[in-house]
Order: structure tokens, then sequence, then C-alpha cells
């Protein structure tokens, strides 16, 4: 087997992600032209797999390899071989016939940009699953089909069935999810790579790895679950509330067959072994037999397609069970039928539900004599499910059937081959049921709409599949006989010497089984109503009550616990966690080893006096005095200007910079926080219990204390020295400080700013739901305790502050130039045209002032991440890592010399995100201000001696 | 020259220290909140004007260069003051006085605390 690197592979994989882009754009064209961007992407994507047919072809291998995160041995490494050759060209192929149909399918109230997108979402993960070289990317695929699922299956997201189906497709596919990647991680543990080109060389190592069988637990797990198979089968019913192109092809080509690409590219190494051979291949005969069962007696039509569905994937798991080559080459076969035969099967079923506008079975029949060219694909198709000979499926169950003639389970050779009969014969009465049941027999009067057959758009799928039904039905060796032998090479990884495909291989024992299988299917058909009425006599259980019971108890027990931990009481949280700290803090002091400090302590001057004494009183009136609301904060605003002192007094000066203007801030945001909360704390809790709080505050507060004390005296290396000497040099700027901001640390920051944009948007949505709630009524029925100034916006202030305006902004621009090598920067500056913003609304109030500004605050936000964002990715244009900076220097006459850094856009960033978040919030607040019934003024002042701006009077 | 300059820049810090002592002790010392509101003026013209003055002095007599924050200073604390003095005394009527306690404005308007002028009488008379 030779291989091939071919960059086509990674585009293949990404074609679909790209595609799914263009639907919703183009949907504004119209929905031909959102329909046709999805096909042509996936077009694209199929005509460049077929150009890699040729070498498949030949049993070559091609791969790509781009290292992402080598580190953890997850790489973007993509391989092309026969079985995924044969998957993607499915998944494409019938991608393609999926979006013709629904373009047809999908009604015009339906947001069609919508599904195109979801559905080449899902197509694009699918196709990375199967086109994945490395376990641990497949599964991010895996999960990433979960997901994609979740949106397709719950399309109709005003229908119940809808939302439910969906949400227990993602509870029970994800869970396998989370099962799978533990499996994997102990796959990849035991081959010694993540890489499945290496792990199908290392069988032995494998199997003989004690890690051996919780790891083909959890892989079987996770594939079980995807292809619905028993006990996981339940999910799949009740994803048929998707649209019925999705469940054609969810359930047909793609997410179910996700597990049996699983199971059979891990063929050769997880196969063989007596574990293997009793978990897959009993849970595929009860899956198979057990489906089959239920599908006869679903009188809605997709429900018995989806049933049939579960009782094939168990054939096909059963198969690969097994173990040996003849049975996955059966497997392989059986994937290609089922799914030819299947999505036709579906689209038939959905045509009919959109003629008739029923589902249900007892409501149908006669359908042949109205809908002709239905009736024909219908047959065809559910002939091929039956099994009969000259249609696919009789093939494929044939093969199956011979396999499990010569299989003995725990020493009992009946037992397989009755219980794969009996299958076989459910199976085909339920194929006979949906021919005999909705097409044949008399014409009714009481369809819910009278039918006839649709488009050519609607039925050309179909039909385009029907005729591969039968010409691989007639002529199997002709039509797929050497792209069987190429799946079923790269399923086994052996070179098989197979026979070639006959409809006829004379009276064999699997002839004999089949003629049983379809003979006992007629009889069941016509005793279909005495069965019927035992089967509904019969107790069943209801998967999704039992589902949903589970849901609600996991859900109950999570509450309690959460609830329980986390009642609510900040007081409680601060106390376990302080304790906890000073806890672990005591035991390592004990237990480690203390050497008093070596260094000598500062003198002390009057000034270092003074602050502290100011700092212990501001505290002290707090503890003393903190059930008056309005005086702490007057007090805590004396902290913060003692300890930007002290930053002044230790050279510190962008620091105390940054205190002054977040103490002014933070005391005007909570000045009008504490406006609509009470004035007085009130005393809720008991002596010993304020005793207790208080005693765990102070060991807090002491070993913090002795904490820093024990640092400072002593010497140690930190990374500063490094940063002190580097910051011209490396970054360009003589202010350290700012350097680290936008450069060393450049990441934090970034991280930072967009931390503090989600804060501010979730003080948003807080105040928006605020808005909405019962707290909405209690705000608008407030009432005014304390007497308003009829004077709120005297003239003086007015003018102040507009004179100060263009000097505080002037500030602001100056500390944020000079940000980069003098103290100052983007974060101070932002604080600063903050407070000059925040002076006007102070001064005329804040919907005045708000309709003088243009810009919504939540954009500053955005942009602001986003320049600091691109500043970053800019350095990929060099060459460079994300957020290196560049600087230089720039001599325009007469002005002087000057520095220009790239970290000044960042710096620009770090600005706006600040300005943005600090006025949002004040937005917010003023926005719950207006909901009490404050008058909004018209003019800038109540008493206003020049001609007022505006006449309109408008009230909050 | 230099010595001169010297005793001008004492002679500011020595005024610019008693005023702001003068404020503070006024502050404690005055019982009414409206005389009160008067001698923190002191300290914030005077107090903090004496020290700007003889700080740009300072530089440009000892240090050779120009400084001028201390008057960007300076605009910012004049500006200020009488704001802030005008909230306090704002706040005073409306917690300590009732509106019958307060004397006639004597012109064509009542005091700005209690009575509002509607928007249609606007703008005021300022004659």
């Amino acid at each position: 087997m030779t291989a091939h690197l071919d960059v086509t592979l990674a585009l293949i994989a990404a074609l679909p992600f790209i595609g799914a882009v263009f639907p919703g754009l183009m949907i504004r064209a119209g929905r031909d032209a959102c329909a046709m961007s999805a096909g042509w992407a996936t077009l694209s994507a199929f005509i460049l797999l077929m150009t890699l047919a040729p070498a498949v072809w030949h049993g070559e291998t091609y791969s790509f390899r781009i290292n992402w995160m080598p580190m953890l041995g997850l790489n973007a490494n993509f391989r092309l071989d026969g079985l995924g050759f044969l998957f993607a060209t499915m998944i494409l192929g019938i991608g393609m016939l999926i979006i013709l149909y629904a373009r047809f399918y999908l009604s015009r109230s339906d947001p069609m940009g919508q599904f195109y997108v979801y559905l080449m979402l899902f197509q694009g993960a699918m196709l990375g699953i199967v086109l994945s070289d490395n376990v641990l990317m497949m599964v991010v695929f895996w999960e990433l089909t979960s997901l994609s699922s979740f949106l397709l299956i719950g399309y109709w997201k005003h229908t119940p069935d809808g939302r439910q189906g969906a949400r227990m497709a993602l509870a029970v596919t994800g869970m396998g999810g989370l099962a799978l990647i533990a499996g994997m991680l102990l796959l990849g543990e035991a081959a010694g790579s993540y890489d499945l080109t290496d792990i199908l060389q290392r069988r032995e190592a494998i199997q003989a790895s004690p890690l051996y069988l919780p790891m083909l637990i959890l892989i079987l797990l996770g594939a079980f679950t995807k292809s619905a198979q028993f006990p996981f089968h339940f999910w799949l019913p009740h994803a048929m509330a998707a649209p019925t192109p999705v469940s054609a092809y969810l359930h047909s080509a793609t997410m179910v067959k996700a597990g049996l690409f699983l199971m059979a590219r891990l063929w050769p190494v997880l196969s063989g072994t007596d574990a293997w051979f009793y978990i897959v291949s009993t849970t595929g005969l009860v899956t198979m037999v057990l489906g089959a069962a239920i599908a006869i007696f679903k009188d809605d039509l997709k429900a018995l397609l989806a049933y049939s569905t579960v009782s094939h994937l168990g054939l096909i798991t059963m198969l690969l069970g097994f173990g040996t080559t003849a049975a996955a080459t059966a497997a392989g076969f059986h994937i290609i039928n089922h799914t030819i035969f299947k999505a036709a099967l579906f689209m038939t079923a959905g045509i009919v539900d959109h003629e008739t506008h029923t589902r249900s079975i007892k409501r149908l029949g006669g359908l042949r004599h109205l809908m002709p060219i239905t009736a024909t694909l219908a047959i065809i198709t559910a002939a091929s499910m039956a099994g009969i000979p000259y249609f696919n499926g009789f093939l494929s169950k044939e093969m199956m059937l011979e396999s499990a003639a010569h299989t003995t389970w725990d020493g009992n050779g009946l037992l397989v081959p009755v219980l794969a009969t009996i299958g076989a014969l459910l199976s085909a009465a339920y194929s006979f049921r949906y021919i005999g049941h909705v097409f044949l027999g008399p014409v009714r009067d009481d369809y819910p709409h009278k039918p006839h057959d649709p488009g050519f758009g609607l039925w050309a799928a179909p039909a385009f599949l029907s005729v591969l039904v039968l010409a691989i039905g007639i002529f199997p060796q002709a039509v797929v006989g050497s792209f069987l032998q190429i799946v079923a090479d790269a399923i086994t990884g052996q070179h098989l010497h197979m026979h070639p495909l006959k409809v006829w291989h004379g009276l064999t024992p699997a002839l004999l089984m089949s003629a049983i299988a379809t003979v006992g299917g007629l009889a069941v058909l016509l005793a279909f109503t005495p069965l019927d009425r035992l089967w509904e006599s019969l107790p069943k259980p209801d998967a999704k009550r039992i589902f949903d019971r589970m849901v609600e108890t996991s859900h109950d027990i999570c509450g309690t616990i959460a609830n329980h931990m986390h009642d609510g009481q900040l007081t409680r949280y601060v106390a376990i966690f302080a304790t906890g700290t000073v806890a672990a803090g005591i035991i390592a002091f004990v237990t480690g080893d203390y050497l008093p400090g070596t260094r000598d302590m500062l003198p002390v001057d009057l000034i270092d006096v003074v602050g502290t004494i100011l700092v212990i009183a501001a505290t002290a009136s707090i503890v003393v005095f903190h059930r008056s609301r309005l005086l702490v904060l007057v007090l805590i605003g004396i902290n913060g200007l003692v300890v930007s002192l002290i930053f002044v007094r230790f050279s510190a000066p962008d620091l105390a910079m940054t205190q002054v203007t977040v103490e002014v801030v933070t005391l005007i945001l909570l000045l009008l926080a504490l406006h609509f909360l009470p004035k007085i704390t009130p005393r809720e809790t008991s002596w010993a219990r304020r005793g207790r709080d208080g005693a765990i505050a102070i060991a807090a507060g002491l070993a913090v204390g002795g904490l820093a004390f024990a640092l400072m005296t002593r010497d140690f290396s930190t990374i500063s020295g490094y940063y002190w000497e580097n910051a011209k040099p490396g970054g360009g700027g003589t202010n350290v400080v700012n350097v680290i901001l936008v450069d060393f640390r450049g990441y934090d920051t970034f991280g930072e700013i967009i931390v503090l944009g989600i804060a501010a948007l979730v003080i948003f949505a807080l105040a928006e739901a605020l808005m909405n709630g019962r707290a909405s009524r209690r705000l608008a029925n407030w009432e005014v305790t304390q007497r308003y100034s009829r004077d709120r916006h005297p003239l003086m202030m007015v003018v102040a502050t507009r004179v100060m305006m263009p000097i505080v902004l002037m500030v602001g621009v100056y500390i944020f130039l000079r940000g980069h090598n003098q103290p100052g920067g983007g974060f101070i500056a932002g604080l600063v045209v903050a407070i000059a913003l925040l002076m006007q609304y102070m001064a005329s109030g804040f919907a005045w002032a708000q309709d003088r500004m243009k810009f919504a605050y939540h954009t500053f936000i955005g942009w602001g991440v986003m320049i600091a964002g691109l500043t970053g990715i800019g350095a990929w244009f060099v060459g460079r890592p994300f957020l290196t900076s560049a600087y230089g220097y720039v001599h325009i006459e007469p002005i002087e010399e000057f520095e220009l850094a790239t970290a000044m856009a960042f710096d620009l960033g770090v600005f706006l995100a600040v300005v943005g978040a600090v006025m949002l919030a004040l937005y917010c607040l003023s926005r719950i201000a207006r909901r009490t019934g404050e008058t909004v003024n018209v003019t800038p002042m109540d008493f206003d001696p020049s001609h007022p701006t505006e006449t309109t009077q408008e009230n909050g | 020259m230099e010595l001169l300059a010297q005793i001008v820049i004492s002679a500011l810090l020595v005024i610019a220290g008693i005023f702001g002592f003068l404020g503070s002790y006024g502050l404690l010392k005055l019982d009414d909140t409206m005389r009160r509101l008067h001698a923190p003026t002191k300290a914030t013209t005077i107090g903090v004007g004496g020290v700007l003055i003889a700080a740009m002095i300072y530089f440009a007599v000892f240090q050779d260069k120009i400084s001028l924050h201390e008057l960007l200073i300076t605009v910012f604390l004049f500006i200020t003051a009488p704001i802030t003095a005008n909230f306090v005394a704002k706040a005073h009527l409306h917690r300590d006085v009732k509106p019958s306690e307060l004397p006639p404005t004597g012109g064509k308007y009542g005091w700005a605390a209690y009575d509002s002028v509607s928007p249609d009488k606007q703008p005021i008379d300022t004659d």
C-alpha cells in the first residue's frame, strides 16, 4: 500500500464548513440561490473527492498532516482509504440529493438559510470523522456531529416534539461522546500513538494491554449511542420530529452510520476477541430483532422507518461483531445498500406526508392509484429493504444470513441463525406493511388532503436512488464489485480474495432462511390485525418517560447538592473560602520550615505614619458604621485615596492614576446603585454569628498581612527584573507597566478586556431582565421617600462640566499617547474619558446626555476587543506570533521625533473597551432610574437662562 | 535673586500652610453647616494656591524649567470648588431647613431647590 500526501484532503474536509457560510447569506437572494450555494460547496467537495478515486481504487491511501497541538498528540491529520472513501462518497452524494430534496420539501415559512447552514455544518462534521487520521481529532468532529444534529433535529423549534427530540438525541449521543473521548485516550495510551495509521498496525499490543477491556467498552458506548443500538436506541425514533430531509440524511448515510464507521474503522485492532464478539454481536442481534418487531406495529410512517433503521443498524453491528472477514465484507456491503434504500424510503415517506398531510399508516392506503411515481419508487426501495431478489438489499442480506449460519454463540450453533432469520422475517414484514398499507389496497375518500404526485424536484432524488437499488440488485459485480473489494480491504486491513458478487449462489442455507423470512413476512402482514391487537395489549416500557424521569432525577439530585452548597449567601462563600485558605496556610506553616526574613526594615517617617493611621481609621470606621451605607461609601473613598497615595510614595504612578480613576468611577456607579437599595443594612444575624465571622475575618487579615510581611522581608528573584531590562529594547517603551500590559503580557490584557466587556454585557442583560420581571413592577411603584430637588441639574454644575469636558478629554488623550513611555496608557485614559462623559450625565441627566451620544456603548466594547484582536493578528502577516508588537520612530517637522508602536493600537482597543464597559453600566443604572418614574429633563439645566434647545417634553 | 526666590517660596508655603490649617480648624470649630461651608474654601483657594505658586517659582528658578501643570490644577480647583460648595449648601437646604423657614428671594422666582419652572416658562428671565 503506498501513501500519498495531498492537501486536497484537508480541502475536502474544509469545504462544507466554508459552504456553511453562504446559505445564510444567499437566502436574501432567494431560496434557489440558497440551496444552490450549499449544493455547489458539496459538489465541489464531491468532485475533489472523485479526483482521488483512481488511486484509492488501487488500494492506496492519501494522507495530509497539519501539526496542531503535537505535545498533546492532537494533530489535524487526514487520511483517505477505501472505507473513508465509501463514507465520504455517501456523505457528499446523499448530501447533494438531500439538498435538492430539501429545496422542494421545506415550505416558505421555514427559515431555509438556517437549515442549509446547519446541514452543511453537519456534513462537514461527518466528513471530518471519516477523514480524520488522528483519533482525538475524530472525537472533536464526533462531538460536532452531536451538536449540529441537535440543531437539525430541533429545526422546527416551535414544536415541543422537535425540542425534546433534539435534547434527547444530544443527551444520549453527547454522553456517548464523552465515553468515546475516554476510550480514545485509552486507545492512544495502549497503542502509543493517536494516529490511526499507527494504531491500525498495533493490534497485538492493544489487545494484550490491560486497558483493552475498559477501552473497548468506552469506545463501544460511543459507537452504540450514536448508532442507536439497544438499549440506547430510543433517541432515534424521537429524532423523527425533524424535517424529513434531515431524517433521511441523518438516519441513512450519516449520523447513525458514524458509530458503524467507528467500529469498522477500528475493526482490525479491536475485533477478534471474545469480549468484542459477545458485546458487539449480541447487542447487534438484540437490536436487530427488537427494532424490527417494534417497527411492524408503528403507525407513523417515519417511526416505522426509524425503527427499521435501528434494526438494520443492529444487523450491521452484529456482522461487525462476528469478527470474520466475510461478515465484515457483508457489513460494508449492507452499509452501502442500506444507505441507498433508506434515504430513498425516507424521501418517499416525506413525499407522502407532504402530499396527504398525514403520516399515519392507518389513514392511508391505495396511494398507488393517486401517486403512481411515488408508489413505484417506494415499492422498489421497500422491496430492497425486505430483501427480495434483484433488489440490492437482497444481496447483503444473503451475505448476512450466510455469516449468521456459520456462527456459534456460546457453543450454541442454532441461536444466531434462528434469531437472524426472525430478524429478517420481521424486517420483511414491516417492509411489506409499508408497501401494502400505504400504497396498495383500495383508494380511500378520507385523506386529510387529496394527494397527487409531486413535482420532479421532489421525486428526482429518490428516483435516482431507486435506479441504484435496481442496478446493484441486478448487476452487483459490475456496479459495486470492485468498490466493495476496496471497502472490505480497508475495513479488514488485509487484501481479501473475494468471490464475485452474484444474485444466485445455488441452494444454500442462506437462501432457505431468506425464503422463510419472505414467506413469514407475508404471513405476518396477512395476520396483521390480530397481531396488532395482541401487540397493543402487551405492556411496553415507554423509553421517553423513563428517560425523562432519569433526567428529572439527576436534575433534582444536582439541584439539591448545588442549592445546599450555593445558597446565595455571600458571607457563607467568603467564610468557607477564607477558612479553607487560612487552614491550608497554617498547615503549610506548621509542617514546613520557616526562617525569618533577611532584609532590613525600611525607615518609618511621619508621612508613613499618617497614611497608615488614615487607612486604619477609615477601615475601622467602616466596621463601626457599616450599617449606614452612604457613609461607608465615603469611607471606602478615603481608603482608595490613601492607597493611591501609597502607590505614589512607592513610585508606582501608573497604579496611583489607575486607583484614583477607578475610585471615582466606582463611587459614582455605587452611589447610583445605592439609590435603589435600602440606605441602612438591617441586622440579620446573631451576635454569635457575627463574632464567628469577625474571628474569621481577623484570622484571614492577619494571615495575609503575615504572608506579605514574610515575602517582603526576604530577597527572592522574580520575573520583574527581566521586564525591567527588556521593556525598552524588547517592547520599545520606557513605561514598564504599560509595556507589560500591552506587550509582554498582552494576551492577559486581551483576555481581561474581553472579560470586562462580558461583565458589562452581563450587567446589561441583568438590568434587562430586571426590566421585565417582578422587580420592574416594584420599581414602577417606587415611592420617593426623600424629596427630590427641583433643581436637579443646577446651572453652575452644568456649565462647569461643559467647560471641563474638553480639558478632561485632552488629559485623556495626553495620558493615552504618552502611556508607552510615561505613566498612563489606554486603561487609565479610558477611565479618564469615561469620567468626562460621566460628568455630563450627572450634570444634565442621563436622557439628555444620551440623546447627544451618537454611538451605542455596546459597540464601543465590540470595537475595542476587535481592534485589540486585529492588532494582535496583524503580527501574523509579518510571520510573528499573535500580539507581537513592533515600534518605530517618526520624525515630522516641526513636531519632535516621536514613537509609533503597534502596541498603541492595542491600547486603543483597551481604551474603547473600558469606556464602553463603564458607560454601559451607567446606562443600565439609569434605565432602572427611568423605570421608577423619574422625569426626563428636556433642557440641559432646570433653570435655563438661555434659549431651550428642544421644546418637546418626554416622560420616562 | 535666589535668596529672594527662597524667601518668596518660603513665605508662600507658610501662608498656604496657615490657610490650610485654618480651613480644617474652621470646619471643626464652626457649628452651622452654612458657616462651615466657608472654612474649607480658604484651604482650597489660598491654601492650595500658595503651594502651587511656590512650586512654579521653585521649578522656574531652581530647576530651570517652566512648569504649567500647576496652572491646570488651579483651573480645576477654581472650577470645582464652588460647585462642591453649591451642592453641599443645596443638600443642607433639603436636609435641615424647612421651605417655610427660608426667607423670600426678593425676585421673580423662588428658591431653586423648591420651586420648579415649567418648560414653557423657560428660558428664565435673568433681568
